[in-house]
């Protein structure tokens, strides 16, 4: 009698257990729902490397953000190392905390269209302290100049409606993709957060993907 | 139910749904994401932190269920416990090192909270665990509810 009560309280245990396992499983599976899958299309301006190669690397990176600085040096020896096999895909993701990261965006966007992205990128970067302050028209306008944009061009590509539109979509990529940190990477899908999971991951996972 | 029994339940109930918020947000998020919030935290060795990115969600989730559905009521408020005691420490750590934490990640990409913020809810959630874990199992349990087998 004693055996068979014992016995419901385990096989109920051993129910219970599962119920819980069960319901872990499928609260999680109902958050992933929301995950989508992102665009990696960029203007050719903001692309680097031949379009079909092996190893399709996207970053999403905020102007403003002193992790997306630091993620330079990484990103450009590994880009240097691989020359030639990796496309690279560049997309805004201006973080809401960082007031002047989206006049940024658009300013790069603009010193793109007249072919100077990447110049006025690594302006952007390597003097981040010099802008991201009350300074910053000044200095935004101060580096378009310095590299002989047509000044005129320039701010009136500024005020283009399109562009806030632009950055607005760049979001909506980066939120399906579920970026929460800039910089975030995806190499041929794989995500990479902050400079230090692709220093440290990053070239082993590019030489592994070209090997197959 | 008395009324001590009542707010136990309610205590149950309130860290239960906050670890399976939080839990549900990190496990089915990515686990790089996840880890690198817990690198800035500084607290585990690197070859760790993706391990431990994968693997905690899915305790939050499970002590979260545990608790609201009063399964090894006592063993389940005792470690959430825990787990709230180390979120304590590891806040508290960044504080006294002088790190600044963008957020504290304890809910993914979801909810943003400050490293004070979080503090004061692991606390408050250190304190209801506690007290779960003073009064156990209730009639509205699943503890109750194997034991009625004897």
């Amino acid at each position: 009698m004693i055996d068979v009560a014992m016995g419901t309280v385990f096989a109920r245990r051993i129910a219970a257990a599962a119920l819980i396992l069960t319901l872990a499983v499928l609260s999680a599976l109902t958050a992933h729902k929301t995950h989508k899958p992102f665009s990696p299309f960029a203007p050719d301006f903001r692309t680097q490397g031949p379009a079909d190669a092996k190893v399709l690397m996207v970053e999403f990176s905020d102007f403003e953000c002193p992790a997306c600085r630091y993620a330079e040096k990484p990103l450009h020896d590994l880009l240097a190392l691989y020359k030639g096999h990796i496309r690279f895909v560049f997309k805004h993701y201006p973080l809401r905390m960082h007031e002047r990261a989206r006049p940024a965006a658009i300013a790069a966007e603009c010193a793109g269209r007249q072919g100077r992205f990447w110049e006025y990128h690594d302006r952007l970067y390597d003097r981040q302290e010099e802008w991201t302050n009350d300074k910053a028209e000044m200095m935004l306008a101060g580096y378009a100049s310095d590299l002989k944009l047509d000044m005129d061009a320039w701010q009136a590509c500024r005020r283009d409606p399109a562009l806030p539109a632009l950055l607005e979509a760049e979001l909506r990529d980066g939120n399906n993709a579920w970026v929460g940190s800039t910089p975030t990477f995806f190499i041929n899908g794989k995500r990479f957060v902050g400079f230090q999971q692709l220093r440290e991951r990053g070239t082993l996972f590019v030489e592994k993907e070209l090997k197959r | 139910m008395t009324r001590k029994e009542h707010a136990a339940l309610a205590s149950r109930l309130a860290v239960g749904a906050v670890l399976i918020y939080a839990g549900s947000s990190k496990a089915a998020g990515p686990v790089e994401e996840f880890a690198y919030i817990l690198a800035a935290y500084d607290v585990l060795p690197k070859d760790f932190l993706l391990p431990a990115a994968a693997f905690l969600p899915w305790i939050e989730l499970l002590l979260g269920w545990s608790l609201i559905l009063g399964y090894q009521t006592r063993l389940a408020a005792a470690a959430a416990g825990a787990l709230f005691a180390g979120f304590l420490a590891a806040l508290a750590s960044t504080i006294l090192r002088g790190i600044s934490l963008p957020n504290c990640g304890c809910f993914g990409e979801s909810l943003h909270f400050t490293p004070a913020q979080a503090f004061f809810m692991d606390l408050c959630l250190l304190i209801l665990c506690g007290f779960g874990f003073q009064m156990g199992h209730g009639p509205a349990s699943l503890d109750s509810w194997s034991e009625r087998g004897l």
